[in-house]
């Protein structure tokens, strides 16, 4: 993490001429790449709620009914350890339902939850297609694709990120690797894999959505059960990925995290001294 | 850092100009800009009050959107449906049940299995099962006809009348599970040429008069199928299951089997079949779920 710009533009302020008052940016998100990106928020939490309450509905992890409550469902049974060892829980009226009551619209809703998920499949289907569309108008697509160093670059920042806490600890400088790219090896992994995820979600989705008409596609993923687990599980990535993001983006600063708002950063050094982290 | 002279706009343009990617794949240094800070400044505030409407256009719409029992859950209390609501989400429902009629083609078939990749079916019907005792003066009444007749045929006349079909076929229901089951009887097809319906007919209601609802009282269902889904060689009149003729679990003696439509289409024990022009009334579409239901 660099800040050099800043001791650049209090150069710059102290200027005379107000022509020559300038802050250097560097271009950083197309217009199209920032709103495909927020509107990513909604759109996917409406997919994960709304997936949650259709999960509900059927869950894929079920066993042998349990010979007193009759549940079959490990969703149910994780809300039921939740309640019996979260302090304060003790009294939730509907253990079995703690999770679809958290993190999905709600149990017994599968109508209402069907409607909001194809609706926000849709939009996350265009979305997709805006982003696209704004990496090649911007040429950021570049920035995201692998390279050969990455499997080298990305154990440096690893190291960084491991050392990072014991170096604040004892108080001992810990610098962050330096890079010319826009995004650091780990980034750039993270940044790819999620649109493939997106692609993978949308292809699993519609092999459950039309199994007979696309028999092809669900047969890809090793049938129609196993879409259904696939679409399951890459609902993770999705979830994976967001926690880190954001205490990252959070922990790097208002330049970054206002680089997908506006659109550009005034953290532009010759890409030699560029050696940022988002 | 940039010396003094660098600053000048044109030279930093010409500086990452000189710059050419190696190829086309390469990642090209980012475009960059002097600016004023006032105007930097304006441009921020600018985006992030847009950013901040945007946000708050989002969680209304959310709330507007999100069904009123969820709504509950989070203590918004105050009544939030609305025509407008269900309207918009209908229409999402109508978006892609056109999508889904743009994939269907009438001459695919669906995949068909082995005896060996059977399943255990359930039979959904949630413990209220009907009394087997409507089975012994069971009919199968007819209207929407071409001749103008309402017709009513036993089930030893359907089976005598028309040759039957076997199929191993996967079910597949609107709650995510599935079922890969072993049917057969007559195609729908046979029927319909058997007994015409109205020249202007596009659709048939199908019903079940002996269903029940979860606490056992009679609950008439009901549901609508087109005609050229009714038609498809894999849509039947089944009267068996696993070699054997339908239980009452499943249907008997007749059941609607169109494995290009959800499981909920595929009704039990049919009672009547009407044709008509107009798109008929649906049990689920009713309830909040799709009425085209095609997989």
């Amino acid at each position: 993490m660099s800040h050099s710009t800043s001791a650049y533009n209090e150069q710059n302020s102290t200027s005379t001429s107000p022509e020559q008052l300038g802050v250097l940016v560097a271009k950083k998100h197309h217009l199209l790449v920032r709103w495909s990106h927020w509107l990513n928020v909604p759109i996917l939490l409406g997919l994960i709620l709304s997936g949650i309450s259709i999960y509900w509905a059927s869950p894929i992890y079920q066993h042998k009914p349990d010979p007193i409550t009759g549940n079959f469902d490990v969703a149910a049974d994780i809300g039921i350890w939740i309640c019996e060892n979260v302090p304060g829980l003790h009294h939730y009226s509907r253990p079995p339902d703690w999770i679809y009551n958290h993190i999905s619209l709600g149990p017994g809703m599968l109508a209402s939850a069907l409607r909001l998920h194809w609706l926000c499949a849709y939009l996350f289907m265009l979305n997709g297609m805006v982003y696209v569309a704004g990496l090649d108008l911007g040429g950021g697509w570049r920035s995201l694709l692998p390279r050969r160093t990455d499997g080298f670059e990305a154990l440096k920042m690893f190291r960084y990120y491991i050392g990072f806490p014991f170096a604040k600890l004892i108080r001992r400088k810990w610098l962050h690797p330096r890079f010319n790219t826009k995004y650091n090896a780990l980034q750039r992994a993270a940044y790819f894999s999620v649109p493939v995820a997106g692609c993978l979600s949308v292809a699993t989705g519609w092999a459950i959505h039309k199994p007979m008409q696309l028999p092809w596609l669900a047969a890809i993923f090793g049938g129609y059960n196993a879409a259904r687990v696939w679409h399951f599980w890459l609902m993770w990535i999705y979830i994976l990925f967001v926690v880190p993001h954001v205490i990252l983006v959070f922990a790097d600063g208002w330049d970054t995290l206002r680089s997908m708002i506006v659109g550009w950063s005034t953290r532009a050094e010759p890409p030699e001294v560029i050696a940022h982290d988002q | 850092m940039i010396n003094k002279k660098n600053r000048n706009p044109s030279v930093i343009a010409k500086s990452v100009a000189m710059k050419k990617p190696e190829c086309f794949l390469a990642e090209q240094p980012p475009q960059k800009i002097e600016m004023a800070p006032a105007r930097l400044h304006q441009l921020t505030r600018r985006d992030v009050l847009l950013f901040g409407a945007g946000a708050v256009a989002a969680l209304a719409g959310g709330g507007f959107l999100l069904p009123q029992d969820t709504l509950s859950r989070l203590s918004v209390h105050r009544n939030m449906d609305s025509p407008g609501k269900e309207w918009f989400l209908n229409k999402a429902l109508r978006i892609d049940g056109d999508v889904a009629e743009a994939l269907y083609s009438k001459n695919r078939r669906v995949p068909t299995y082995t005896k060996s990749q059977i399943t255990p079916l359930k039979t959904n019907y949630n413990g209220a099962t009907p009394d087997p005792g409507y089975i012994s003066g069971w009919n199968l009444t007819l209207d929407g006809l071409a001749s103008g007749l309402s017709i009513s045929i036993d089930i030893r006349n359907l089976t005598s009348q028309f040759s039957l079909h076997e199929q191993i076929t996967r079910l597949v229901c609107v709650e995510g599970w599935s079922a890969i089951a072993w049917w057969a009887g007559l195609r729908f097809d046979n029927l319909i040429r058997a007994y015409p319906p109205v020249s202007q007919a596009r659709w048939a209601r199908v019903e079940s008069s002996v269903n029940l609802d979860d606490s056992g009282n009679p609950d008439l269902y009901f549901m609508s199928l087109d005609l050229a889904t009714a038609r498809h060689p894999q849509t039947l009149l089944a009267t068996h299951f696993n070699g054997q003729p339908l239980t009452v679990d499943h249907g008997a003696p007749l059941r609607l089997l169109v494995p290009v439509k959800l499981g909920l289409k595929n009704v039990k024990a049919i009672t009547k079949i009407t044709y008509s022009a107009e798109e008929p009334r649906d049990y689920w579409a009713e309830r909040g779920y799709s009425r085209y239901d095609g997989i």
